[in-house]
């Protein structure tokens, strides 16, 4: 398994069991989420087991409807069907709910799997668009600001001048945030890289080092990746979080004791065919990157119980093959004698 | 708000695996403990070595360093994709769990690795991990089990609890569980082998355990086998499994009950087989071995010569072997567990046949010593949990808000090193 998938398995199959079964059962269901994300299933009416409401929880919902307005964005992409509806207020405790009647469903649904299955994939990408929308908004405000340079006819390699841009930010994680910036353009997306354990950190390095040379080395087409184990880049210096930062000395305060990645999303990853794949593909990367961590540990540990495993037939090999005790010699003359080890 | 992620339940028996959160009534996921690995190392890694397999990047990866060291260690396949991998070329399955302990510590690694990042869909380091761990499983294991979760995994905090006692507590659904209490017998009964286990206030008494070679696999055979001998249209492994679910039951006698069969036509049921594109169908009769089946628990000499004792007998064994003090409890608490459990009436009939047993025991002893008995109370507790009962046990103990402070941190194992997993302090019992 190399990449993530970026609909949720466990969703997609209490779903697939939700609309195929034809007893009705009432469901009361959690399900998790990178990212301290949480789905809950159930049936809020114990009379009546057909209906059925899916609810989303995510850390980071507040910044998502400041930069995102995700809360609109959401009942656009999910109100396309006839098989469910966005509720006007969601279940407590929750951000987003949808409620679903499997009666309709299974009566005309099942007549086509193919359909059931979209249906069902599209619920499952839930996490993936709530958290598209503050990418979909910068995407547009890009699309504005290229229209904006090409009829002022700035030079594309001119640094922008405008830095009031406003950047996007995403606390998508305890002390972890996602910066988007759109400018004129490009798109800059910048991730910050926070490790707890001391291996990882140097283990997360090495990989980021390699993202950085990847693009180098053979391929070409893809995002700019810039790393910076310790100082926020360029960009985000007009925040008001960076503006006390000491640049140029480490600083002791464990505050700022991140690393920073960069990447630079150029028009040629945001023409409209390729953009919904673009914010795909990005928002899994602390995933992806953490998963890829732990999975070479993994595969560094298999190695290590290998070389053990040779370690000890050697070892096994030094052994006496059986105590000598006791055993009766002869000297040349004819004498015999004991001798004790 | 790291405290709202729900703490994850992983228990990897040896033939299923069951995963899920922590507060649900069912696991999330239930598949096989197969992995399919990669068999040749000469075959070239399919798998893109791109983040994301970005369009337009799929053709030039050969100056890569990912494709010259390989990703062998990532191509591999889990659970029901693991089977239908195996199936095709290039995969080899293995099974990392025998005889309930982990056998290949590599493959579980991976095993787990893909249980969380691909089905469960959890970063390890904000959750909470519960595991199961069999009976009489060396420190050595556990600390395997600890250093991979821990170093690998990062992950938040980690309970290992031995399965009867989970099955114990899941057994506080019921509502004949009146305290609830960790001391009881657990008959845990799989599809390889049957487990008797006595636990005394959450501590497993491992001299007195006591395991039995008849279980889900050896009804099926059964099944099958008189299918055979009958001539029925059908007699695969399958569809003795069919009937075996959809049918059999425990009968208070076998006589009566054959009786019965005979005088009314209506108890023999029929079962239809379809093929995959429904288009013909076989029509089989389902006769005694609804009632025989699991009857093999409780008179095995219908099944096979090598083993003689009914499980009764065992059961009763198993308690008397141990301590005296705490048999009474064991007595009044015997707990079913796994699925082959879940037959209709199994635990009245076991309950019916174990009272028997101490019923003449104590007739016996009271007429040597010529003093009155207080009586011993038999209870066999039979619940709707039964079937995922190891796994939902835990669920019920992991969401209780006492939970994190049972487990270890990575904190502490940081600090102590792998041998802390070594303890555990025991629930306290709400």
């Amino acid at each position: 398994m190399l990449n993530l998938e970026s609909s949720n398995l466990s969703l997609e199959k209490t779903l697939r069991e939700l609309f195929t079964t034809e007893k009705s059962v009432s469901i009361d269901r959690i399900v998790s989420d990178f990212d301290n994300t949480l789905f809950h299933i159930s049936t809020p009416d114990p009379a009546e087991k057909t209906k059925i409401v899916l609810s989303i929880f995510l850390k980071c919902y507040n910044d998502l409807v400041k930069y995102g307005d995700v809360d609109s964005y959401l009942r656009n992409a999910y109100n396309d069907s006839q098989w469910y509806t966005v509720l006007d207020q969601p279940e407590d405790g929750y951000n987003f709910s949808i409620f679903i009647d499997l009666q309709q469903i299974s009566t005309t649904v099942l007549a086509s799997p193919e359909e059931m299955e979209s249906l069902i994939a599209k619920l499952s990408l839930l996490k993936r668009n709530a958290l598209a929308a503050p990418f979909d908004v910068a995407f547009k405000r890009y699309d504005v600001l290229a229209q904006e340079a090409a009829v002022k006819n700035v030079d594309l390699y001119v640094p922008e001048e405008n830095s009031e841009e406003a950047t996007s930010v995403i606390n998508y994680r305890e002390d972890e945030t996602i910066y988007i910036r759109p400018s004129h353009d490009r798109v800059t997306v910048i991730f910050t890289a926070l490790f707890k354990d001391e291996t990882d950190k140097i283990f997360g390095n090495v990989f980021l080092q390699e993202f950085v040379d990847a693009r180098k080395r053979s391929i070409q087409n893809a995002p700019q990746v810039l790393f910076s184990p310790y100082e926020p880049p360029l960009e985000l210096r007009g925040l008001p979080e960076f503006q006390n930062f000491n640049y140029g000395q480490q600083s002791a305060t464990s505050k700022y004791d991140k690393g920073f990645v960069t990447f630079v999303l150029f028009p040629r990853h945001l023409v409209p065919q390729k953009r919904e794949n673009t914010i795909t593909q990005i928002q899994l990367f602390r995933t992806y990157f953490h998963y890829h961590i732990k999975a070479s540990k993994a595969y560094l540990h298999s190695r290590m119980r290998k070389r053990v495993l040779e370690y000890l037939k050697i070892l096994n090999r030094a052994k006496p093959d059986q105590e000598e005790k006791d055993i009766e010699r002869k000297t040349a003359s004819g004498r015999r004698f004991v001798q004790r080890i | 708000m790291a405290s709202t992620n729900p703490a994850v339940i992983m228990g990897d028996g040896t033939g299923l695996t069951k995963l899920g959160f922590a507060g649900n009534d069912a696991p999330s996921f239930v598949f096989p403990t197969a992995i399919a690995s990669r068999s040749t190392t000469s075959g070239k890694s399919s798998a893109q070595p791109v983040f994301g397999g970005n369009a337009g990047s799929t053709t030039s990866a050969n100056n890569n360093l990912a494709s010259k060291r390989g990703m062998e260690d990532l191509d591999f396949y889990i659970g029901d994709e693991a089977l239908k991998a195996a199936n095709g070329p290039n995969y080899s399955l293995s099974y990392p769990i025998k005889h309930g302990q982990i056998e290949n510590w590599d493959h579980m690694e991976r095993f787990w690795e893909n249980s969380i990042f691909k089905y469960l869909r959890c970063e390890p380091e904000d959750h909470y991990f519960l595991m199961t761990e069999p009976p009489l499983n060396p420190p050595e294991n556990r600390e395997n089990v600890a250093e991979i979760m821990f170093e690998s995994f990062n992950c938040a905090g980690l309970y290992i609890a031995v399965q009867a006692v989970l099955a114990l507590a899941a057994s506080w659904t019921s509502s004949k569980v009146q305290d609830r209490s960790l001391t009881g017998t657990v008959i845990d009964s799989g599809d390889g082998v049957t487990h008797v286990i006595p636990v005394a206030e959450g501590y497993v008494i491992g001299s007195a355990i006591k395991n039995i070679p008849i279980a889900g696999r050896d009804i099926t055979m059964f099944i099958q086998q008189m299918l055979r001998e009958r001539g029925e249209l059908d007699s695969s492994l399958r569809t003795a499994e069919k009937i075996k679910q959809e049918f059999s039951y425990v009968c208070p006698d076998i006589v009566k009950e054959f009786r019965k069969f005979d005088n009314d036509s209506e108890k023999f049921a029929q079962f239809i087989v379809e093929n995959e594109s429904k288009t013909s169908k076989k029509i089989i009769d389902v006769g005694y071995e609804r009632f025989l089946a699991p009857e093999i628990f409780f008179s095995p000499e219908i099944a096979n010569s090598d083993f003689l004792t009914p499980l009764p007998v065992i059961v009763d064994q198993v308690i008397q072997q141990s301590p005296i003090d705490v048999r009474k409890g064991l007595y009044k608490n015997i707990v079913l567990s796994g699925g082959s459990t879940m037959f209709k009436d199994f635990g009245r009939r076991l309950q019916r046949d174990i009272r028997d047993i101490v019923k003449e025991r104590i007739t016996d002893s009271e007429k040597l010593s010529h003093a009155k008995s207080s009586g011993v109370d038999v209870n066999v507790i039979s619940h709707r949990r039964q079937r995922n009962a190891v796994w939902f046990g835990g669920s019920l103990l992991a969401q209780t808000s006492e939970f994190k402070a049972y487990c270890h941190t990575k904190a502490d194992y940081d600090e102590y090193g792998p041998n802390i997993v070594r303890n555990f302090s025991l629930f306290s019992v709400p």
